[in-house]
């Protein structure tokens, strides 16, 4: 027993010693490549700066307006509420030609959702090269329609404004812009009560979103 | 713990397809849609409401005594005019009937010692009419109607339904700036 356990051991250990030469020859070549591959570097480094621009637009009352508010009488038909906002073109980008308004009325009803045909809201949107003398509703500058007599109901999805140059220049730029939102309604009430489908005495929250892309990108070969 | 690999492995193979599938959708929208700016304002307005009321709706004749009714304007836009529609019945006889308004509550069939204002004309039997004043209303404001039969023979019945139109019955248009 002792005998074979001895023959089993010595040739373990010449096993062994073959695998430390191989492990050894491998060592050497390895590094030898390495070396090789190492021995020859170069780096260049070049450094460019880039900012990227902002798109940010914002409302501000125009002249002595109170601007978006709340209005607090009763609108009857025929009347109109006039509010007189500064679109504002704060970021560094300028502004694609395109802008659009959706309006959005909270609750839903007869006033902004068209459930009574040929009634309810309309706005029509006017914008001055100067600002607007909100006492009058004059501008004293030139005028130009952006958005014509329309009723709110058709507002609801983003409708394209036209015409709103000082936004599509530069930066920095500013749109006076008359909101005139008026009453439509042609209903006969009865014994002093509205018919079945009314606008009458109804209130909404109305939110108005302006939405404006960047300009073209630019390519610039410097 | 076998379970516990599945799950993360199923996990993994998720997360990469959801990652793919972003990575698919994002550019073309990233490079279609550019910067965009939003901005926000908020208006909230409230309609009026337009109506009158009659305190008497139904009047019954059996002689030619007089009989008032008071009109309100329950609306809250005042109104320029206010229209009535009055049927008379149709009885044995040829009654006939006027309406007249007072500015104030009639007194012993007088309007402050006179007429009043007659509203429309002759109303005959078995006929509807609508007969239109002119008179100005403030909100809550109160006219008072008279309305006096002619030859009542037999029981005649009076129905006054009041109605109010717009835009043309409410004031004028308000243009407000603010």
């Amino acid at each position: 027993m002792s005998k074979h356990h001895h023959a089993v051991s010595k040739g373990g250990a010449g096993y062994g010693k073959i695998a430390v030469a191989g492990l050894l020859a491998t060592s050497v070549g390895l590094l030898a490549t390495a070396g090789v591959y190492a021995g020859l570097s170069a780096t260049a480094t070049g450094s460019e700066s880039v900012t990227s621009g902002t798109l940010n637009m914002t409302l501000t009352a125009d002249g002595t307006s109170s601007g978006f508010s709340t209005f607090t009488p009763k609108m009857a038909p025929g009347d109109s509420d006039n509010v007189y906002v500064n679109i504002n073109n704060t970021g560094t980008l300028a502004s694609a030609a395109g802008m659009t308004l959706a309006v959005a009325g909270s609750p839903l009803n007869a006033l902004t959702n068209g459930s009574v045909a040929g009634e309810g809201l309309t706005l029509t949107a006017t914008q001055c090269s100067v600002t607007w003398t909100v006492a009058t509703g004059v501008c004293s500058g030139t005028t130009t329609s952006i958005l014509a007599n329309t009723q709110l109901s058709a507002l609801s999805t983003a409708t394209a404004l036209s015409n709103v140059p000082a936004l599509v220049a530069a930066t920095g730029q500013l749109a006076h812009v008359q909101f005139s939102l008026g009453l439509v309604a042609t209903e006969t009430s009865t014994n002093g009560v509205a018919p079945g489908s009314t606008i009458q005495g109804l209130t909404a929250a109305l939110t108005f979103t302006f939405t404006e892309q960047q300009r073209t990108g630019v390519v610039t070969n410097q | 713990m076998k379970d516990l690999t599945h799950r993360t492995a199923c996990r993994t193979v998720a997360s990469a397809a959801v990652l793919l599938l972003g990575v698919a959708i994002v550019p073309p929208l990233a490079g279609a849609a550019g910067l965009r700016g939003t901005a926000v304002g908020n208006e909230s307005v409230t309609s009026a409401s337009w109506g009158v009321t009659a305190s008497v709706t139904t009047m019954t004749f059996t002689t030619n005594t007089d009989q008032t009714s008071n009109v309100t304007n329950n609306g809250t836009v005042a109104l320029v005019a206010e229209s009535y529609s009055v049927t008379v019945s149709n009885p044995a006889g040829t009654p006939t009937f006027k309406a007249f308004q007072c500015a104030v509550a009639w007194v012993s069939t007088k309007c402050s010692g006179g007429a009043g204002t007659q509203v429309g004309g002759t109303l005959s039997k078995n006929s509807t009419t609508t007969i239109t004043s002119t008179t100005a209303m403030a909100v809550s404001g109160l006219l008072y109607l008279q309305v006096e039969p002619a030859t009542v023979t037999a029981s005649t019945v009076v129905t006054i339904s009041t109605k109010i139109a717009a835009p043309s019955q409410l004031r004028a248009a308000v243009k407000t700036n603010q």
